[in-house]
């Protein structure tokens, strides 16, 4: 039966799947593009960018773009806001969530489904609609051109992440929590030691989409963050694409180092970006 | 006395662990959604204290502010073309990656992969490919011979141009929709096939049916998402030319920031919000038409 259908699938590789082949051959070439034609003007030597007609292929390897077009903008340093508000704020993000979900799926206590219904329904509003009156808030609890307003939010739940981790932890069976009651565990123990192991897949991709959230904000650091000197990468490139109007080998260099830790993520745990998607959406639906 | 001291403890332990998201949710969710009723009220520049003027900001909204009515417009388009073509465009592509070729796999990373990329940092590129003389949209256009676009230097074609990058990270929208056919359950075709059906129309008739929950919450998703677009006008356009790409929650964003007129601010907020929610309800009224939910008896 197997080989039938394999065998079925073979013949079928006809006129059809070429034409579909082609289709996403050329749609790829069309994704990749821009990418590749980033790293070729990273690559050139200054003069090289504005030539007409222009030359695909850089003629000499700059490497030295990397290092120049770091240097002039203090990039590492904001390099470094950028890795510790985000490492922060998936901390905050996943602590709290995974805390929420366990409370939400796990006890029980009056108004649990109310609570419930709430933090999901929070997920239908627009994020702009709290933005001033919350810039006043942070403004006169002296939070202004600090990364307070941005990271603090981060431990007080997410409503995506909690909903996710609740419809994961429902998958899982209760006995395993009882067993553990049985032996006198308190509900911390049972969640840091029974129940987070067992959900490292759904934690991983929470992880990864937190991160992912947090290296790319752009609106919360352009409205708090005003001193130079605590920006995030986010806000030094769009700024100082202007500077660079000149040298746009040395902008995309540095840009795409601000790429990169997300490439990382994506290349190494490519399985939790797919997962995630995927859970998502039939979380969603039920 | 004592099991309900018990229950109680139980109570509390809930509770507890519920704490992050209720206070969360209180101050982050429900205060700003609450004062900003008033605020929408009251003339504010963020230093001073708020005035109650009671319709005043609306009245000059909608009469007299001549950057409000076109940006409505620009919303609007921006909401129209973006939403539906990522969502077509995903639909298609995830069903042309829904099937065993060689290097399909290589092909759904390759079309994920702009998604990794950071807003800010596909942005700033864009920007570099529009550039008129030497970015790599009309490098290309010349070297196959073509009339040079205008990109973003056009009332009409700016607003296309933005839309346009959205749609080279349409790959979330892709492996969503991927996850949503592979979970389609092989039996229908197998019979469908038994019964002599063709190719396109099994696409038609239990493809997309099958899929449509998923097409629903990626259609409501995207047209929240679209209408809080601000990035990509930020960074490129400023909302010109002409207002062409003043898309409103980049006017929001200056008339609070950069005019300093909060009170105002709030008052297009909700606006914005209300739109959103008619587009959010007259979709959800009219989904029970194509939505099919597998408990249903049919459509």
């Amino acid at each position: 039966m197997h080989t039938e259908a394999r065998f079925k699938r073979r013949r079928k590789f006809s006129l059809l799947d070429t034409l579909r082949f082609i289709i996403l051959a050329i749609g790829a070439v069309a994704m990749l593009f821009p990418l590749l034609w980033m790293v070729t003007i990273a690559l050139k030597g200054n003069n090289d960018v504005f030539k007409i007609p222009p030359e695909w292929f850089p003629r000499e390897l700059h490497w030295s773009n990397f290092v120049t077009g770091t240097k002039e903008i203090n990039f590492w340093q904001t390099f470094g806001n950028s890795m510790f508000i985000a490492v922060m704020c998936t901390i905050g993000q996943i602590v709290s969530s995974v805390l929420v979900g366990y409370g939400l799926a796990r006890l029980n206590f009056p108004g649990r489904k109310l609570w419930f219904s709430l933090f999901v329904g929070s997920l239908m509003l627009p994020g702009f609609v709290g933005m001033i009156p919350l810039f006043n808030l942070y403004t006169e609890l002296g939070w202004y051109d600090t990364w307070l307003p941005i990271i603090v939010p981060a431990f007080f739940g997410n409503a995506t992440f909690s909903f996710l981790y609740v419809q994961y932890l429902r998958t899982i069976s209760v006995s395993f929590d009882e067993a553990a009651k049985i032996d006198g565990a308190s509900d911390f123990y049972i969640l840091t030691k029974v129940l987070v192991p067992m959900t490292m897949p759904v934690i991983m991709t929470m992880v990864i989409f937190s991160f992912q959230g947090a290296w790319n904000q752009y609106l919360e650091p352009l409205i708090y963050i005003i001193d130079p000197s605590k920006w995030t990468l986010a806000l030094a490139m769009a700024s100082y694409k202007g500077t660079y109007a000149t040298a746009w080998n040395l902008f995309m260099a540095a840009d795409l180092i601000y790429i990169l830790p997300m490439l990382l993520i994506f290349f190494f745990g490519q399985k939790y970006f797919m997962q995630g998607l995927g859970s998502l959406n039939s979380a969603s639906l039920k | 006395m004592r099991v309900s001291k018990r229950k109680l403890h139980g109570w509390a332990k809930g509770y507890l662990f519920i704490l992050p998201s209720i206070i969360g949710f209180s101050v982050f969710v429900a205060y700003p959604l609450l004062s900003s009723m008033y605020y929408a009220l009251t003339e504010w520049s963020g230093y001073d204290t708020p005035k109650f003027v009671g319709f005043d900001n609306f009245k000059y909204m909608f009469a007299e502010d001549p950057a409000f009515w076109p940006s409505v417009r620009a919303t609007l388009y921006f909401v129209l073309m973006s939403v539906p073509l990522s969502l077509i465009l995903g639909l298609l592509l995830a069903m042309l990656l829904n099937k065993s070729l060689p290097g399909i796999k290589w092909f759904r990373t390759i079309y994920y992969l702009p998604t990794v990329v950071p807003s800010i940092a596909s942005l700033t590129l864009w920007l570099f490919i529009y550039q008129p003389q030497y970015g790599l949209a009309n490098s290309l256009l010349r070297l196959l011979g073509l009339p040079e676009g205008t990109w973003l230097t056009s009332e009409k074609t700016a607003l296309p141009s933005l839309v346009l990058i959205g749609l080279w990270q349409v790959g979330s929208g892709v492996i969503i929709f991927l996850s949503g056919l592979q979970s389609v359950p092989q039996e229908l075709y197998e019979a469908a096939e038994v019964d002599g059906a063709v190719r396109w129309r099994m696409a038609l008739h239990i493809t997309v049916p099958m899929i449509t929950p998923i097409l629903f919450l990626q259609l409501i998703l995207g047209i929240i998402g679209a209408f809080q677009a601000f990035n990509q006008v930020q960074v490129l356009t400023g909302g010109g030319p002409n207002f062409s790409t003043s898309l409103l929650n980049f006017k929001i964003y200056n008339d609070a920031f950069g005019g300093r007129m909060f009170g105002y601010a709030i008052a297009e907020v909700w606006v914005l919000f209300v739109i959103i929610m008619i587009f959010t309800a007259l979709t959800y009224r009219y989904s029970n038409r194509f939505v099919y939910y597998e408990s249903d008896n049919g459509r």
